[in-house]
C-alpha cells in the first residue's frame, strides 16, 4: 500500500549508507566500494559533523555507517558518538578486525548504536579466500567479545556460491552467540564486479534460499532478495529497489549516490561540498528521475510484477542490462551463464596487515566509557 | 481502543512529516510506522483531546467520515500494541 508513497520519494532517506573512508586493511575480492586506500580528500571531522547536524535537521532517524573499514578513522568514535547525540541512531558496519575489549565494552554501553560484522563463511576455508587469510579468526574474535558483554551484534553475510552450503552452520554459530544474522546479495558493483559471475548463486541455490529465508524468518535481508519473492509468498522487507526514493549513499569525501551499491557517476547526484545535502536529496535531477521511474519493458506484464518490481537496479547496471530489463537473476527466466559450482578461480584477498592498523591507537584514544 | 480514549506518542517515538503524513520512528525497536494524514491528528494529540472529539473535528471539517472511522481505530489500536501510543 505505501509502495507509491516510497517510490516516489520521502522528505529525507530511510536508508542512508555513510561511507566513512575508503581505508581498508583488507582487501575482499567482492567489495562493494573496491576499498583499500584513504582518498586523500575524505571529509575531515569538522565537515563530517556539519553533515551530521544537517541530517539530524531532516530529522534522519538512523545511518548505516561503512567504508572501507570506518574503525581506521582516528575520529570514528567521535563521530558516532555525535551522530548518537544528535538524535541520529547508527549501525556500522566493520571486519571486526580492530574491535577489541574496549570497543566491545563502548558499543555494548552506548545506546542506539549497533554493529554488523561481515563474515563470508562458516569457516575459515570458506571465508579467507573471499576476505583473506585470518579475516574469520579475527571476525570470530570480535563476536566473542561483542557476546561477552552480552551485545546482540548482527553478522552480515554475503551469499555466494561457495558459502551457501554452509549457511546453517553460520546461523546456528551467530545465534548460538547471541547474534542475529543478515544475508546480503552478492552485487556486480565495486570489486565484486570480477567474480559476480563465478561466485553469484546458481538459480537452484537461489530457490533453495528462498525457502530457507521463509523458514527463518529471523534472518535479516533488508533488500536483497526481493526478486526471490516471485517465487511465491513475499519474503519480510523491502520489495521494490530504493535507491534515490528512500536509499542513498554518501562517500568518503561527500559524494551523493543513489545507494551504496552504485558507486557510478551515472549515479551520482551531487556532493555535500558543493552543496547542502537536502538540496541534493530533494532536488536532484537524477533522484527526480528515479522517483519519477518504473521498470518497465517485459516486467510490467510479469505476475510477480508486484513482488519483484523488476529487481536490482545496480545488478543490472553492472552486468550492461538494460534497467527497464529483468534482472538478470530473475527467477522466471532461464538461467545465464556457467552453474558450475567449483570455478577455478583466483581470488586474491589480502591477509591482514600486520602494521598496526591507526585504529587499535584511535580504540585507545577515542572517547571511552 | 474507544472513543473515550485519549493517547499519546510514546517519548521514544520521533514523527517525520512527509508528503503521505508522517513517518513515525521507534528509537526503542528501530521500528518505521506510515502514519497517512488522517490519522495523524490522533497520533499528535498528545492527549489533548478524546479520541470521539478528534474524529468529531476531522468528520465537520469534511477530513474523515464516519465509514473510515473503524479503520482508524483499529490501526490505532495497532499502533498501541506496537508501544508507538500509548492510551492515558
Ligand atoms: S540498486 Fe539494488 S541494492 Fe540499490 S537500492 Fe536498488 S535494489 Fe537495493
Ligand atoms: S520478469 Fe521482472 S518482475 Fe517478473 S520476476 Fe523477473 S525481474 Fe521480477
Amino acid at each position: 500500500m505505501y509502495y507509491d508513497a516510497l517510490r516516489q520519494g520521502l522528505a529525507a532517506p530511510i536508508c542512508l549508507t555513510w561511507e566513512l573512508t575508503y581505508a581498508c586493511n583488507l582487501l575482499c575480492v567482492h567489495c562493494l566500494s573496491s576499498s583499500g586506500k584513504r582518498a586523500p580528500d575524505e571529509l575531515d571531522t569538522t565537515e563530517a559533523k556539519r553533515l551530521l547536524d544537517e541530517w539530524a535537521a531532516m530529522k534522519v532517524f538512523y545511518i548505516n555507517v561503512g567504508g572501507g573499514e570506518p574503525m581506521t578513522r582516528p575520529d570514528f568514535f567521535e563521530l558516532m558518538e555525535y551522530s548518537i547525540e544528535q538524535g541520529i541512531g547508527v549501525k556500522f558496519s566493520t571486519n571486526g578486525t580492530l574491535l577489541d575489549r574496549r570497543a566491545a565494552r563502548w558499543i555494548a554501553s552506548t545506546d542506539y548504536l549497533d554493529v554488523q560484522i561481515s563474515v563470508d563463511g562458516a569457516s575459515p576455508g570458506v571465508n579467507d579466500p573471499i576476505r583473506g587469510e585470518g579475516s574469520f579468526s579475527r571476525a570470530r574474535t570480535a563476536m566473542e567479545l561483542l557476546a561477552a558483554e552480552g551485545f546482540p551484534f548482527k553478522v552480515n553475510h554475503v551469499v555466494t556460491r561457495r558459502s551457501f552450503q554452509g549457511l546453517d552452520e553460520l546461523h546456528a554459530m551467530v545465534t548460538g552467540m547471541g547474534g542475529q544474522l543478515r544475508v546480503t546479495r552478492l552485487r556486480p558493483s565495486g570489486r565484486g564486479k570480477a567474480v559476480w559471475e563465478a561466485l553469484k548463486l546458481t538459480q537452484a541455490q537461489n530457490r533453495e534460499l528462498y525457502d530457507w529465508l521463509r523458514a527463518h524468518p529471523d534472518v535479516l535481508t533488508g533488500d536483497s532478495f526481493f526478486h526471490l519473492s516471485a517465487l511465491g509468498q513475499p519474503l519480510d522487507g523491502l520489495n521494490m529497489c530504493g535507491a534515490g526514493r528512500i536509499v542513498c549513499c554518501v562517500d568518503p569525501r561527500g559524494d551523493v549516490y543513489a545507494c551504496p551499491f552504485v558507486l557510478a557517476p551515472e549515479f551520482k547526484a551531487g556532493n555535500v561540498r558543493d552543496s547542502s545535502f537536502g538540496e541534493v536529496w530533494q532536488g536532484s535531477p537524477l533522484f527526480e528521475r528515479l522517483r519519477g521511474w518504473e521498470v518497465g519493458g517485459q516486467c510490467r506484464s510479469c505476475g510477480a510484477y508486484d513482488r519483484c518490481h523488476g529487481g536490482c537496479m545496480a545488478v543490472k547496471h553492472f552486468t550492461g542490462v538494460d534497467l527497464d530489463d529483468p534482472d538478470p537473476e530473475c527467477v522466471r527466466k532461464p538461467e545465464a551463464g556457467s552453474t558450475a559450482t567449483l570455478l577455478p578461480l583466483a581470488l586474491k584477498p589480502r591477509a591482514i596487515s600486520p602494521r598496526a592498523p591507526a585504529a587499535s591507537r584511535t580504540v585507545g584514544s577515542g572517547p571511552q566509557p | 481502543m474507544k472513543l473515550s480514549d485519549r493517547v499519546r506518542l510514546d517519548d521514544a517515538v520521533a514523527l517525520r512529516p512527509e508528503r503521505f503524513g508522517a513517518l513515525a520512528y521507534s528509537y526503542r525497536d528501530r521500528q518505521l510506522f506510515f502514519v497517512d494524514h488522517a490519522l495523524l491528528p490522533f497520533v499528535e494529540s498528545a492527549g489533548g483531546h478524546t479520541l470521539g472529539e478528534i474524529a468529531g473535528d476531522l468528520e465537520a471539517a469534511g477530513k474523515v467520515t464516519k465509514e473510515a472511522l473503524p479503520r482508524l481505530l483499529t490501526v490505532l489500536e495497532g499502533l498501541r500494541r506496537r508501544g508507538v501510543l500509548h492510551v492515558l
